[in-house]
C-alpha cells in the first residue's frame, strides 16, 4: 500500500490541536517531534543515561507527522488541514509557522524492514552474535554462535559494554563455575558463559520485560536451556555464594551491588562489571577496593570501561 | 544492562490495536526497532483502553533495544469524553457541536499537566481551551 506523509510545523501549544486535526482527517495516529519534550526529558525508571548532546532532537517548535493510505485522496483533505491549522490563532493557539508539507512514502514491508540493521557480529575469537532469522554458520573452528531475537531488552551484542563483558568472561572462565548474571537484559551474557563452560547460571533482572526476553533468547540457544532467569533487585535476598558474578549495568547501580557481590562470591571468585562510563571508573574501582576486592584488569572500548576483580583467597 | 538513550520517538496511536503500518513503521523502522516486538508489547499493555488514541514515548538505546511509556490520552480524546460526543466539528468557526465547562477544561489541564510541557496550569488550560474551540466546542463559564 502507498502512503502519503503530511507534516505540520507548529508550536508546542498547538500540538494537541494539530494532532487532532490530522487524525480527524483520517490518519490513524501521528508522530510528534516537539522541542519541549526533549527539553523536559528525564532518566527512565531503571536509571538509564539521558544525555541530550547525543540524542538527535529538535530545538524549536514542533513537527507533527501523519500518514494517509492510498484510500484517502490527500489533495482533497489538504486544503481543509491547511485552513484548520491557520484558523487556530482564532481559538487562542499560535500555530506559526503552520507550514504543511507532503511526501510520498515508499511501499515498504514495515514488519521486517527494521531487520536490515542487524547482522552477525563476531564479538570475540570464540563468540559470534547473530539475529535469529539469519542462517549464520561458523567460519572458524571453536567459534560459537549465539542466536538472539533483538527486542526490548538491552544486549544485542553490538554494544561496547556487552562486548567488554564477553571479553572479560573469556579471560576468567575456565569451566565448571557457578555464576550470577545480574541485570541480564537479553540474556546474552548467560548464553556466552554457557558456551565457555560455566556450569550453573542464574540470571536476574529487575525488569520483568527483560526476564521474558531473556527466557525467549535462552530457548533459542539449546546450550543455555538450564539457565534460570528470574526477576530480582540486584542480589537482594540472595545468600548462596557462587564462583562468578557478572553485571553489565550502569555505574550508579554497580555501587550498591558491590557489597552484595562480596557476600555472594566464594574466595577467589570473580566479579566482572561493565557498563561503566569512563568518568565513573574511579568511583567504581574505589568502591570495589574499599570492599576488599583485588582489581585484576581494566578493559576499555570507546567511552566505556569494564573491571575484572576478584575476592582474595585466604593466602592472598 | 547499561542503557544509554540514543533516540526518542513520540507517537499517538490506537491502544491495543497498533500495527506495523504508519506511523509506527516509518518512525520505528528508521530507528531499527523490532516493530513486531513493539506492537505486541504495546497492545498487551494497553488492551484495557483498546481503541482509544494513546500517546507513547519510546526510548531507543544505543544497541537498538528499546523501552516505552504511555502517557495521558490526548486533549481531544478527553474533551470528547467530557462533552459526551464522538467527534469534533469539521467547521469549528460556524458549526458548534458540543459544550464543555471551564471546570472541565481545568480538570483536563491538570490531568495532562505533566505531559503538556506547559509552564503552569493557566498555560495548560489555554492549550486545552484552544484545542476545544478548534474542535467546534463552546467553552462555558
Amino acid at each position: 500500500m502507498e502512503w502519503t506523509e503530511v507534516s505540520v510545523l507548529t508550536t508546542n501549544e498547538a500540538v494537541e490541536a494539530v494532532s487532532n486535526i490530522l487524525q480527524e482527517a483520517g490518519a490513524s495516529g501521528v508522530k510528534i517531534d516537539d522541542a519541549a519534550d526533549y527539553a523536559n526529558l528525564k532518566a527512565g525508571k531503571f536509571g538509564e543515561i539521558v544525555d541530550l548532546e547525543t540524542i538527535p532532537h529538535r530545538t524549536t517548535g514542533a513537527l507533527i507527522t501523519a500518514y494517509y493510505p492510498e484510500t484517502v485522496f490527500v489533495p482533497e483533505i489538504l486544503p481543509t488541514i491547511k485552513q484548520r491549522v491557520n484558523e487556530l490563532s482564532q481559538f487562542g493557539l499560535d500555530p506559526k509557522p503552520g507550514t504543511v508539507t507532503t511526501k510520498a512514502v515508499d511501499d515498504v514491508s514495515w514488519a521486517t524492514a527494521w531487520q536490515k540493521y542487524y547482522h552477525p557480529v563476531r564479538v570475540t575469537r570464540y563468540l559470534t552474535v547473530t539475529p535469529s532469522w539469519e542462517n549464520y554458520q561458523p567460519v572458524q573452528t571453536g567459534e560459537n554462535v549465539i542466536r538472539l531475537d533483538p527486542g526490548m531488552a538491552f544486549g544485542t551484542g553490538t554494544h561496547p559494554t556487552t562486548r567488554l563483558s564477553m571479553t572479560a568472561l573469556e579471560m576468567v572462565v575456565r569451566g565448571g563455575e557457578s555464576m550470577y548474571d545480574v541485570g541480564t537484559g537479553s540474556g546474552v551474557l548467560s548464553i556466552a558463559a554457557k558456551y565457555m563452560g560455566v556450569k550453573d547460571i542464574t540470571a536476574f533482572d529487575l525488569d520483568e520485560v527483560a526476564v521474558r526476553s531473556a527466557k525467549t533468547n535462552l530457548d533459542l540457544n539449546p546450550i543455555a536451556k538450564d539457565v534460570v532467569a528470574k526477576p530480582n533487585d540486584l542480589l537482594k535476598g540472595i545468600h548462596q555464594p557462587v564462583n562468578l558474578v557478572v553485571a553489565n549495568i550502569l555505574a550508579e547501580i554497580i555501587l550498591p551491588l558491590v557489597p552484595q557481590a562480596w557476600e555472594n562470591l566464594t574466595d577467589g571468585g570473580y566479579f566482572l562489571t561493565s557498563g561503566i562510563i569512563a568518568d565513573k571508573l574511579d568511583e567504581v574501582v574505589a568502591a570495589q577496593e574499599k570492599q576488599g576486592f583485588i582489581i585484576d584488569n581494566i578493559l576499555q572500548m570507546k567511552d566505556w570501561r569494564g573491571v575484572i576483580a576478584h575476592k582474595p583467597t585466604e593466602d592472598e | 544492562m547499561a542503557k544509554k538513550v540514543a533516540n526518542v520517538v513520540k507517537l499517538q496511536i490506537p491502544a491495543g490495536k497498533a500495527t506495523p503500518a504508519p506511523p509506527v513503521g516509518p518512525a520505528l523502522g528508521q530507528a531499527g526497532i523490532n516493530i513486531m516486538g513493539f506492537t505486541k508489547e504495546f497492545n498487551a499493555r494497553t488492551a484495557d483502553q483498546a481503541g482509544m488514541i494513546i500517546p507513547v514515548v519510546i526510548s531507543v538505546y544505543e544497541d537498538r533495544s528499546f523501552d516505552f511509556i504511555t502517557k495521558t490520552p490526548p486533549a481531544a480524546v478527553l474533551l470528547k469524553k467530557a462533552a459526551g460526543v464522538e467527534s469534533g466539528s469539521g467547521e469549528p468557526n460556524t458549526k458548534k457541536v458540543a459544550t464543555v465547562t471551564k471546570d472541565q477544561v481545568k480538570q483536563i489541564a491538570e490531568t495532562k499537566m505533566q505531559d503538556l510541557n506547559a509552564a503552569d496550569v493557566e498555560a495548560a488550560m489555554r492549550m486545552i481551551e484552544g484545542t476545544a474551540r478548534s474542535m467546534g466546542f463552546t467553552v462555558e463559564g
